[in-house]
């Protein structure tokens, strides 16, 4: 024990600031290799009724804040923020808090199995050792041109790995998809910088240090790129500078949780965006008597009309942008989900030009580079997937590797996936928990938890500071799992064809001894032993400095038009349920979270406006289908107040078929009432599609904090 | 490791003298989005159960605190009134305390909060029916018990040691985390010291991204929450019943 300090013993962090430096001097070089034992031996570094906490990111969304996990005999026991990481800065969502339901939770996959594409979750059992066989001659045997990986949205270890991987094997390079960069519209905000300031990366919108923020579509405080982060940047907005506390105004066709939250909501129509943000340059810069060409074609009062508010409204709000001393234009969403989602994202950032925000104080930056240089590799479009799908389809993939997605329920089903997974010969997925695409898998090799992993994530936004995100392990595995990157560098080594490195932690540490030589960091080391064991308990490596990028000056024409919808009754607007995201449905406590503006919990609706339930006769717990292009699902009506009387909204979330008993038969996913179309980005045009209602005359009372009247099938009528 | 004089623990008067103060806080309404963050980390601290979609239906959700909202006007001058999470106010002069006839929820002493005492819960739930703010909550059924929720047998392993876990018929409420108080307590006791203002945070206040709730010592007049409290905007809800609430609302927001 005396010049062996294990890792557990070196990283031990205690969560206490000064007891941290503590920890720290005198030790010597960490251990990197961890023995985990089981709970009734108990490890050397608990001491009874004393908690360790370990710091490492959070894996419920890209975002990567960081954490520290308080544990306790073995056992983690609760999650808090990490307070010195950029990202959150101590503070999680409710996601992030509920990550523990997901670790411990009893559907979870608890080892390899031969799934054989049966509908529910396989019971053949394999060992570890027939599970690298079965890799090892997958890499054998499929020439390498033939071999797909599906990632989740994350750019973490195991995707450089599997980048190297596929560059070493010489096939195609891992797809990374998630279905929230479909609702946020990452890939328009990032095409729209590319084309307007020649550089493709991600807008950061200093809310901040902004005095007046108009946001279009953009659910900034429940799920939409770095939820964490943009909530911190409200609150020191609310709290104001020199006294005066800042405003924001959301442009939205329902009242979103973020809308809600602002100090004004305007229900624009869907598909107007683009008209009201050119209306507003156009006006603004008739306020400052400067030109503003690009916008010449657009008159105020056609987009006041397209837009359905009063002209004069427009009027003002152009006022008060142009006289704001620190505005702010934010797009995302669903604004940029029409087919000219692209010129949507365009012309706001143009605004933002005209108002001379950008790359200023309470403006328009571009998120920080990754800090060991390398570009930010972007998510797959929807027609980026749609491709992929077409690949599939046409039979030339044999092997498919899935892992950190689950794209069956996370892509449109009118993409065809699910029959293209026919044509695929072998699909391998490494997924923690039994969802819809990993049942339709030939094997499943579960990787750890989050919590169970070593690694590191890439921050793609959200702070200023350049970050690499660190994770550890909090407790032992839970399961007979094993790490992903592992397994893969075995099976290798096995096929014959191995790559440089001896296990996970040798690739992640030769992934970091790039940081050393970096200054300016968070921290330093003399030697590489310490500094991974400071990267681990810090929970990641990042630049003190601002490494907001400053965008150049905008350049080319944008020409924006009302989006045009397909035909229907009503528009429809789905959006990410701010509590579950896109994966919270398996945990128990999320369910039971009332979601912030309806208070329904357990469940799927659709919100309808009163004088539009009223007109067709529909009350509330009423079950309907709405009709879509694509497809049918059938909803119970939640009546909504806040909602336009053309639109219908459904969250997204729900609609399981698998993923476990919390999720699994419960709600419905709207996702599969969309056609693929696409906008120029190639991003999906969700917020285009119009669908039918139908009564379906049978009724659900839907759980809700709110009102228990509901439920006894009382009175509700009257209370609308 | 120091020493620990165990003569700080040993006896019940030390660590009631050490205790002492005056615990409050004060949630700033304008700053709170909603996002249920609080609601999720006071459940995961507290080992607060789920009952599930039918019993949340009827009202038996167990959350320790909610975040309420209001709607006002119709389409499309509609507006919500701003998020307002409720919690036990842990009144000065509480309306839950006279009425239980196990004394199960008495009023502490050093802590100066409203506590429940499980093993003395009998049930009757005449507490929750003279609680104003309605915010207790009553254990229906064995929410935590493997034999009757199996998905606990795994679920179980995140519980809190620190926090009891409750069974059929208790009544329970948000503690203010007094585990977390106690271990501050017992900590800087340990070492010789006060404890600091800000030094810890119960769950809500720890966890929410907003910073609208801030938990401190209201008798000292030094600490962040009591600075907030004594700016002009603040309210207590109900305060006219005499409950002497000690959580202040910021409505209204900065300037
Ligand atoms: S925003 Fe994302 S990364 Fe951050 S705590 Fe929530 S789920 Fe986790
Ligand atoms: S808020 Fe209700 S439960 Fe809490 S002390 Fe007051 S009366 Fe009792
Ligand atoms: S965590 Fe904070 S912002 Fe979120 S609902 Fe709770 S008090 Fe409001």
């Amino acid at each position: 024990m005396s010049n062996t300090i294990s890792r557990r013993d070196f990283l031990k962090l205690a969560g206490l600031g000064a007891a941290t430096s503590a920890v720290l001097t005198g030790c010597g070089p960490a251990a990197k290799y961890v023995t985990r034992q089981p709970y009734f031996d108990m490890p050397e570094y608990t001491y009874h009724g004393e908690s360790t906490y370990y710091a490492t990111t959070c894996r419920e969304c890209a975002a990567g804040c960081g954490l520290i996990v308080r544990t306790f005999q073995g056992r983690a026991i609760k999650v808090e923020g990490n307070p010195a990481h950029p990202v959150n800065r101590g503070k999680t969502c409710a996601r992030g808090q509920a990550t523990l339901q997901g670790l411990y939770n009893p559907d979870r996959i608890p080892g390899p199995i031969r799934q054989g594409r049966a509908g529910a979750l396989s019971r053949q059992v394999m060992t570890w050792d027939e599970a690298l066989d079965i890799l090892a001659k997958l890499f054998q045997n499929t020439p390498a041109d033939q071999m797909a990986f599906l990632l989740g949205p994350a750019p973490d270890h195991l995707y450089d790995l599997v980048v190297e991987l596929a560059a070493h094997l010489g096939g195609p390079a891992p797809i990374r998809f998630g279905a929230l960069s479909l609702f946020e519209g990452r890939t328009t905000l990032i095409q729209a910088a590319q084309e307007l300031f020649g550089q493709a990366a991600l807008p950061f919108f200093d809310l901040a240090s902004a005095d007046l923020v108009f946001s279009f579509g953009a659910n900034f405080l429940e799920t939409w790129i770095s939820p964490v982060s943009y909530t911190r940047g409200l609150s020191t907005m609310r709290k104001g500078r020199d006294g005066r506390r800042g405003i924001l105004v959301q442009f939205e066709a329902r009242m979103s949780q973020t809308a809600s939250v602002a100090d004004e909501w305007i229900p624009i129509r869907l598909g107007s965006e683009g008209l009201v943000i050119a209306a507003l340059a156009r006006l603004v810069a008739e306020v400052q008597g400067r030109p503003a060409d690009s916008f010449q074609e657009v008159t105020p009062d056609e987009a006041a009309t397209a837009a359905d508010i009063p002209p004069e409204m427009l009027y003002h709000l152009a006022d008060r942008l142009a006289t704001a001393a620190r505005p702010l234009v934010l797009v995302g969403g669903s604004a940029l989900a029409h087919r000219n989602g692209l010129q949507v994202a365009k012309a706001a950032l143009a605004l933002n030009a005209l108002l001379g925000n950008v790359g200023r104080e309470g403006g328009v930056f571009l998120s920080p580079p990754a800090p060991d240089g390398a570009p930010h590799s972007r998510l797959a479009s929807v027609q980026e997937m749609a491709a992929f799908v077409q690949r599939l389809a046409s039979g030339t993939v044999k092997t498919l590797f899935i892992h950190g997605v689950n794209p069956l329920f996370e892509l449109p089903a009118s993409l065809g996936l699910a029959e293209a997974l026919k044509n695929v010969e072998t699909i391998v997925s490494f997924a923690t928990f039994p969802d819809e695409t990993a049942l339709q898998a030939d094997y499943i090799f579960p990787d750890h938890h989050g919590l169970e992993s070593f690694g590191y994530q890439r921050v793609m936004a959200g702070a200023k500071e350049a970050a690499l995100s660190g994770l550890q392990p909090v407790v032992s595995p839970f399961h007979d799992t094993r790490a992903t990157v592992d397994l893969l560098l075995a099976a290798l080594a096995q096929a014959g064809r191995p790559l440089p490195y001896s296990d996970e932690f040798a690739f992640i540490q030769s992934k970091i001894r790039p940081l050393m030589t970096l200054a300016g960091g968070s921290f330093t080391a003399p030697e590489e032993h310490t500094f991974m064991a400071l990267f681990q308990q810090h929970g990641g490596w990042w630049t003190l400095n601002d490494m907001r990028q400053q965008p150049s000056s905008p350049r080319g024409r944008i020409a924006v038009a009302m989006a045009a919808p397909e035909d229907g009754e009503f528009y429809l607007l789905p959006f990410v349920s701010p509590v579950l995201g896109e994966a919270g449905a398996n945990k128990p406590w999320l369910q039971e979270t009332p979601d912030p503006t309806t208070t329904v919990m357990w469940n799927t609706w659709v919100e309808i406006n009163p004088k539009t339930a009223k007109k067709l006769g529909i009350k509330n717990d009423e079950v309907v289908r709405l009709i879509g292009p694509a497809g049918a699902i059938e909803v119970p009506v939640y009546v909504y107040p806040a909602i336009r009387p053309d639109t219908l909204a459904v969250p997204f979330g729900q609609g399981h078929t698998a993923y476990g008993r919390f999720a699994a038969g419960r709600g419905a996913n709207p996702i599969n009432l969309l056609l693929p179309i696409l906008n120029e980005a190639g991003d999906l045009a969700f917020a285009d599609v119009k669908v039918r209602l139908e009564k379906t005359g049978r009724k659900y009372s839907l759980s809700r904090l709110e009102s228990r009247i509901g439920v006894y099938g009382e009175g509700l009528e009257e209370a609308h | 490791m120091k020493p620990i004089d165990l003569s700080l623990f040993g006896a019940k008067g030390a660590i009631v003298e050490a205790a002492e103060g005056k615990w409050g806080m004060a949630i700033d309404q304008d700053l709170c989005t909603g996002c249920q963050a609080c609601v999720v980390a006071c459940a995961m601290e507290n080992n607060v159960p789920f009952v599930g979609e039918i019993d949340a239906g009827y009202g038996r959700s167990m959350h320790w605190i909610r975040i309420e909202r209001f709607w006002e006007g119709e389409y499309p001058e509609i507006r919500m009134t701003p998020y307002r999470p409720m919690l036990c106010q842990q009144c000065g002069n509480a309306p839950c305390e006279p009425v239980c006839p196990a004394y199960a929820t008495v009023h502490s002493q050093s802590e100066r909060i409203n506590l429940q005492v499980y093993n003395r819960c009998v049930g009757t739930r005449y507490c929750a029916n003279n609680c104003p703010y309605q915010v207790r909550s009553f254990n229906w059924r064995d929410y935590t018990d493997e034999r009757v929720n199996d998905a606990i047998a795994t679920l179980k392993n995140q519980y809190n040691p620190d926090v009891t876990v409750r069974r059929r018929g208790v009544m329970e409420k948000c503690t203010f985390c007094i585990q977390r108080i106690h271990r501050a307590q017992d900590r800087a006791k340990a070492e010789g010291r006060e404890v600091q203002d800000g030094e810890f945070a119960p769950a809500c206040a720890q966890a929410c991204p907003a910073d609208a709730i801030v938990f401190g010592r209201i008798d000292d007049l030094r600490s962040r929450v009591s600075r907030l409290i004594r700016q002009k905007h603040g309210v207590h809800y109900l305060e006219e019943l005499g409950t002497q609430p000690r959580v202040t609302y910021l409505v209204g927001g900065a300037s």
